[in-house]
């Protein structure tokens, strides 16, 4: 076997560039690589680093699935590149964008502060009211307990649900998909007390109520975590909350709390 | 040197793509529910005021004009149906035990029940 039948048949990629020293938008690159059905839209791009531009800017780590770091908008939906076949796009042209709804810093690298910033407002953590000393033990929780929010523990923070969604597109203060089904993680917890402080951010006018239900994200996430089943599930929890408060003494208070 | 290329928001990000153009449409489908509903209290109306305004009614109905309207809303409601329907399981989750029962069964369930309604309410005023 030699290379050069197996690089005859090539694929068009068309790579989004923005180098902000010398670009005042971002333009296209069109490159030829090798088309290998094996191949995915990250192994073209390592190709296309390596053997032609070196100077290509992108963020990838694990190529499995499991980082959520090459999220990239192919053919304008947004997929992790790892994932992404080239044999599901032949014969091309491919066009391999940053994930749309985010600042360019640099070619397809986004700027993610804004995520990162969210994700914190919804507080992804268990929280206590009083800490149990170490020595009493673990928090225990059942297998059932546990099948309550595991679906949305698989979150990997890759992003993809904001570029799809396009209540993000035209409202950046929605606190978006990815942080929503999050806070469902931990509010779905029994080991967890927090729904209080976590539902000030969620059940507020640019938490859940921001969504229309294009349900979008659902679709594009690579782990089936289901942002939009979790936003839906808690505006109907957040609407009980509300006629409680109406007709209970003192606010009234959800089971879990 | 930072400099990042700002977000773009575009006004026609609902014509990108075919999931965000049926979205469009399944919101659109509630004007025409609210406009159908709107002639539906008409009738009503009409019935209150008598025979002859019942009838003139029924003719106005029966102008092109009108039959398109209403093949245009059947078909917005029966968008507006189907999409609600696949919307159940998103919204009413049901579990047994460790497991969750699988979407397709809640959205069985839904047209069954559906159905089920459609029958008692079409026994109780044909027979």
């Amino acid at each position: 076997m030699t290379d050069a039948t197996v690089t005859e048949q090539t694929v068009t990629l068309e790579v989004a560039r923005y180098r902000p020293e010398q670009d005042e938008r971002p333009t296209f690159q069109r490159v030829e690589v090798p088309y290998r059905p094996e191949w995915v839209v990250l192994d073209a791009l390592n190709y296309l680093k390596d053997e032609v531009d070196g100077t290509l800017s992108y963020r990838w780590s694990c190529r499995m699935g499991i980082c959520g770091s090459c999220g990239m908008m192919v053919n304008g939906v947004p997929k992790l590149t790892c994932a992404a076949f080239l044999r599901d796009y032949y014969p091309g042209p491919i066009r391999v964008e940053p994930l749309a709804n985010f600042p360019v810093e640099r070619d397809l690298v986004i700027v993610l502060d804004d995520f990162m910033g969210k994700l914190q407002a919804v507080k992804p953590w268990i929280i206590r009211d009083v800490e149990r000393p170490l020595e009493e033990g673990e928090y225990r929780q059942t297998p059932a307990q546990r099948a309550n929010f595991e679906q949305y523990s698989m979150c990997i923070n890759c992003m993809l649900c904001y570029a799809a969604c396009p209540v993000y597109e035209t409202n950046e203060e929605f606190i978006g998909p990815a942080a929503l089904a999050l806070a469902a993680r931990y509010n779905l917890d029994s080991r967890d007390q927090g729904n209080r402080l976590r539902n000030e951010v969620v059940w507020a006018d640019d938490g859940i109520w921001d969504c229309t239900f294009v349900g979008e994200c659902s679709t594009v996430c690579p782990k089936h975590v289901d942002p939009a089943g979790a936003i839906q599930q808690a505006k109907v929890e957040s609407t009980i909350g509300w006629f409680q408060s109406l007709v209970m003494p003192f606010g009234g208070k959800s089971a879990k709390e | 040197m930072a400099r990042p290329y700002p977000r773009t928001v575009s006004k026609t990000w609902w014509l990108k793509r075919w999931p965000y153009r049926i979205f469009m449409l399944r919101e659109l489908s509630a004007v025409f529910v609210a406009a159908y509903v709107v002639l539906l209290l008409v009738l009503v109306t009409k019935v209150h005021d008598g025979a002859s305004a019942f009838e003139g009614y029924l003719d106005t109905l029966q102008s092109p004009v009108f039959i398109g309207f209403h093949v245009v809303a059947l078909l917005f409601v029966m968008l507006h149906a189907v999409t609600w329907f696949q919307a159940m399981p998103k919204g009413l989750p049901i579990r047994r035990g460790e497991e969750r029962v699988p979407p397709a069964a809640i959205i069985g369930a839904s047209y069954a029940g559906w159905l089920v309604v459609s029958v008692v309410v079409a026994a109780i005023f044909l027979l």
